[in-house]
């Protein structure tokens, strides 16, 4: 009789431990190749790729300090940020390019998706939001001075607020914890980095 | 169950008690003893009453060990079930808690790991020289290359290797195609190819129509539908392999005829 008692209560202390354990255990699970977490982190570095491309060529173009220094901040945190999300992929043994069209992991529908806008987002392989055309990339790297300036700024803020958009995107459907503190961090820093740009853009107008 | 009934007990006057003590001398087997400057007055007493008063005493003694050694039991027993659940539940949360080993990745961030049927693989290094160099492999994989890298992108004149190679250190795929590829197939390569980290770019005398050229690893191919074209890049684009992964693909030299 004791001896049933005791192994009753060990299946069952057993179990519980086994729930217990199961729920408190970190959930910061490995995001598959075509999860939300993987599209964002292979995207956002192509995105993240041109904003370092974009800095750099107006670096050459104008002798301007605020300009140059914002160019280089941008350059540096871009490249840093590119390389994270880079090693999210390595980290989780997905490989770099995906078999689906880019911006497929943006097609798919949210967690809010319920009617809003913003929510239903993109259709897959269409251009990222905010990404510069080859043809503006060309206006920019053909310009000087002011007008490089002005450029810069105006393609960057677009660049910054098609960041915002992905990043909302991805708050909306990843469930990796790296990658929901990477994308809170993005939309934090790029929103503030828009209204200086916006007020730098303005003191450049003729 | 017990050591010893009742009867037995009764009759063994040295019984030692459960755990081989002798019954507690604070407890004397005989009551009714004089206490020090009382007069109890015992020798009123038939022989047969102190028999009684004896038998009634041990056997009150007898119960209490009994009652003593019961409960030991089932102490002992509350602690063992105690002991084994306390240790399986530990054995179960450590198990469960701990992260589980990864599976066996397949890419090393897409790099190593998996080699793409009919690939190739060298081992060149990396050195920047200012000069022409003459390649081991056509179209070069690696080596020896120029300090600036060729911006990636489709060029519709060939390319000179010795930039072309400086992207490939920076996990740049080169898709070389025989200058007499069709628009049409072209077109079609164009499809298959992610926005950066990739030149595509004509190549005389390549040893067949299309090859795909990473740092140090190459595929030649036949025809534009193969699907290896994706496997490969899933394998090696962006590798980790490369001696300069991440690096820029933009910021260095275009080459005349890019789309």
């Amino acid at each position: 009789m004791l001896v049933l008692t005791a192994l009753v209560s060990a299946a069952l202390v057993g179990s519980a431990a086994f729930g217990i354990g199961r729920m408190t255990a970190p959930e910061n699970s490995r995001p598959g190749t075509t999860s939300a977490e993987a599209g964002f982190a292979r995207d956002m570095q192509i995105h993240h790729d041109q904003g370092v491309q974009l800095a750099n060529i107006v670096r050459d173009l104008t002798a301007d300090a605020p300009v140059r220094l914002l160019a280089l901040d941008i350059a540096a945190v871009q490249g840093q940020q590119s390389g994270q999300l880079y090693g999210f992929l390595t980290e989780w043994g997905l490989p770099q390019a995906a078999r689906e069209p880019s911006m497929t992991w943006m097609s798919r529908a949210g967690r809010t998706a319920d009617g809003h806008e913003h929510a239903a987002a993109h259709i897959a392989g269409e251009p990222m939001p905010g990404l510069a055309t080859p043809g503006q990339i060309a206006e920019l790297a053909a310009a000087s001075g002011v007008d490089a300036e002005r450029i810069f700024l105006t393609l960057m803020i677009a660049h910054h607020q098609g960041a915002v958009e992905m990043a909302d995107a991805a708050l909306d459907r990843a469930s990796n914890a790296s990658v929901l503190a990477f994308s809170a961090s993005v939309k934090r820093s790029q929103a503030a980095e828009i209204d200086l740009m916006t007020g730098m853009l303005s003191e450049r107008m003729p | 169950m017990g050591l010893c009934n009742e009867r037995d007990f009764l009759n063994f006057r040295q019984y030692a008690g459960p755990n081989g003590r002798k019954p507690s001398s604070e407890r004397p087997i005989v009551p009714n003893s004089p206490q020090p400057g009382a007069s109890v007055g015992n020798d009123n007493l038939t022989v047969k009453q102190k028999r009684t008063a004896q038998r009634a005493a041990k056997l009150e003694e007898y119960r209490r060990q009994e009652a003593r050694r019961l409960r030991n039991r089932k102490l002992g027993l509350i602690g063992g079930i105690t002991a084994a659940v306390a240790v399986v539940a530990l054995v179960v949360t450590v198990v469960v808690t701990t992260p589980q080993p990864a599976p066996s990745a397949q890419y090393a961030g897409g790099g190593t790991g998996v080699v793409v049927e009919g690939t190739q693989t060298f081992d060149n290094r990396a050195r920047h020289v200012e000069t022409p160099v003459t390649y081991a492999e056509t179209p070069p994989t690696g080596g020896d290359h120029a300090s600036a890298w060729l911006n990636c992108g489709v060029y519709t004149q060939p390319v000179p290797s010795e930039n072309a190679v400086h992207a490939l250190e920076h996990g740049a795929i080169w898709v070389t195609h025989s200058p007499s590829m069709t628009e049409e197939d072209r077109l079609a390569l164009r499809a298959f190819l992610p926005s950066t980290h990739v030149i595509m770019s004509p190549f005389e005398g390549l040893p067949s129509p299309i090859v795909l050229s990473g740092w140090n690893v190459q595929l030649q191919l036949d025809t534009v539908t193969d699907e290896r074209i994706p496997a490969f890049f899933e394998a090696n684009w962006k590798s980790n392999s490369v001696p300069e992964p991440g690096a820029l693909c933009t910021s260095g030299v275009t080459a005349p005829g890019l789309v």
